[in-house]
């Protein structure tokens, strides 16, 4: 083991469950980068691009997470600042799999992706020294909630087509609406789970305190929602890619 | 004999892999020098060093009569540039990164795009020039000591993320409102170039990029250009013009003292650069013309 270890450049220690769920972060985003990329030689040549995309997703949070679980392991804390330079990388690239399966709405998403990662930093981190953690907080929920509206999440429960991006989904022919659906899916509920892990790290002094109870690790919640999303977004595109 | 597309996904690939090998094994900017060193002149210096060649090569760039007239006016670009740089630092910085933001964004959007859009061409290399130096803004800071509005910025209360964000923000600004044929890729390709700014120190990005996305892709299209029958035949072309221009930097730093005034080598290193630069701009612009 202590062979293996020399990349690394501390150890987790027994029993430590947080650091273990970096860790498996870093293999399973490396793994899914190697099947993704295998994929790509195998589907159709307009499909090429997003199987990139979900390759390119997976490999940067693998880098990203090995860093964490360094940092982790060496006793330096949640690292709220390498989670949000991955975030900042792999968000946009995740909205844009909509624009490469419709063609349509980078732009909107693009921005709303900025926003959301923004604002949810400034709350996060605190740097601004201005508004607290659920200010910030609501905008960034403004922002993601535009973006599940955008991609067409109502169509979930019947309740329309939401913005351009849903209608082209909807409208569109062969295996993207499934394929669509699956990420709206993903957008909906995956993506839930941030704000609640945002909740738990921020609750000191706010209306939603009660979440600080919770018996869960706010870095916990988000290396699963990252795993769940980031894998599982590349899983659905090859999904529709993969005849 | 590889083709253009197949030399700019082999140089990236090399380029990425060697990226994260240094990010994986924490080395820091230990040996930055070195890198920086054996990356410039095994590739970076020997993809300009056959320009004499390719001037007279490519159909579309025979602008020169003759090979005296070639050398004349290249060398003269040089003269010229050395001279900015001793009239006007600043001035020498300036005009080298306008030049340099449209040299690095040309051969960028191979590949991507037709290099016919200059501006395109232009934004492309500014993103990536802003980026590679606003992920290392502090170092960059020291580097640049010797000009005052610049080093003198109090910076401390912001974080490195904050300068990633303004990077990517802007980079999705060009991608969004240009019309570019192969938009996801490009933005997709330049993320990872991102993250290598932000994870590896200013002198390592800088010889990662122009290395690897930048020297190696364009010295494979030249050996195509050539058709050679080995890389090896068509290297050792490269070798008189690169001990030439080492020879060059090495004249310059002795005779450094009383014409440029800088202590700082890395600042230096610019400057040679940026002579050898300018003329080697104007020929790959017609080189890259139809590629």
């Amino acid at each position: 083991m202590n062979t293996l270890n020399f990349i690394l450049g501390a150890s987790l220690q027994p029993g430590d469950f947080t650091g273990f769920t970096f860790f498996i972060g870093s293999v399973s985003m490396l793994a899914a980068t190697v099947f993704f990329l295998v994929q790509h030689g195998q589907v159709d040549k307009k499909f090429k691009d997003s199987m990139l995309v979900a390759a390119l997703i997976t490999g940067i949070a693998a880098v990203h997470y090995y860093y964490m679980r360094d940092q982790w392991a060496e006793g330096l804390g949640s690292p709220t600042e390498l989670r949000y330079v991955d975030w900042i990388l792999t968000v946009p690239l995740m909205v844009v799999e909509f624009a490469l399966l419709t063609g349509v709405g980078m732009r909107k998403l693009f921005w709303a992706s900025v926003v959301m990662l923004v604002t949810g930093y400034f709350g996060e981190s605190g740097v601004t020294g201005i508004g607290d953690a659920q200010v910030w907080g609501f905008v960034s929920g403004l922002a993601y909630f535009y973006m599940a509206y955008e991609v067409g999440c109502l169509s979930i429960f019947g309740l329309g087509n939401g913005g351009d991006v849903g209608n082209a989904l909807a409208n569109a022919k062969g295996k993207i609406p499934a394929a669509g659906r699956m990420l709206q899916w993903f957008v909906l509920v995956g993506w839930s789970i941030y704000p609640l892990g945002y909740m738990i790290g921020t609750a000191d002094g706010m209306w939603y305190a009660g979440a600080a109870g919770l018996p869960l690790d706010m870095d916990i919640v988000y290396n699963i929602g990252d795993a769940i999303n980031k894998i599982g977004f590349g899983m659905a595109v090859w999904s529709a890619a993969r005849d | 004999m590889i083709s253009t597309n197949q030399g700019l996904v082999t140089s990236k690939i090399v380029g990425l892999i060697f990226s994260l090998s240094l990010i994986f094994f924490n080395i820091g900017d230990t040996y930055s020098s070195i890198i920086f060193i054996s990356i410039m002149l095994s590739i970076g210096i020997p993809h300009g060093s056959v320009d004499h060649i390719i001037a007279f090569v490519n159909p579309k760039s025979r602008r020169f009569s003759s090979k005296l007239s070639f050398f004349s006016i290249y060398i003269a670009l040089i003269i010229f540039n050395i001279f900015i740089w001793v009239l006007s630092p600043f001035l020498g910085l300036f005009s080298f990164l306008l030049i340099s933001c449209y040299h690095f964004g040309e051969t960028q959007v191979i590949g991507y795009h037709s290099t016919d859009n200059q501006l395109l061409n232009f934004v492309i290399g500014a993103n990536i020039l802003l980026s590679l130096f606003l992920n290392n803004i502090f170092e960059l800071q020291e580097i640049l000591i010797e000009f005052k509005f610049f080093s003198d910025i109090d910076l401390s209360s912001y974080e490195n993320i904050f300068f990633l964000l303004i990077s990517v923000a802007v980079l999705m600004m060009s991608v969004l409102y240009f019309d570019i044929k192969r938009k996801v890729p490009l933005y997709a390709e330049l993320s990872i170039l991102y993250l290598i700014f932000y994870h590896t120190d200013i002198l390592t990005s800088f010889s990662i990029f122009f290395g690897f996305s930048h020297s190696l892709p364009m010295l494979l299209m030249e050996y195509n250009e050539l058709k050679e029958d080995s890389f090896l035949k068509f290297y050792l072309k490269t070798l008189p013009f690169t001990i030439l221009s080492v020879v060059f930097g090495f004249i310059l730093f002795y005779f450094n003292d009383s014409l440029l005034t800088t202590e700082n080598l890395i600042l230096f290193v610019f400057i040679v650069i940026s002579s050898l630069t300018l003329p080697h701009v104007f020929i790959m612009k017609d080189f890259v013309n139809d590629k």
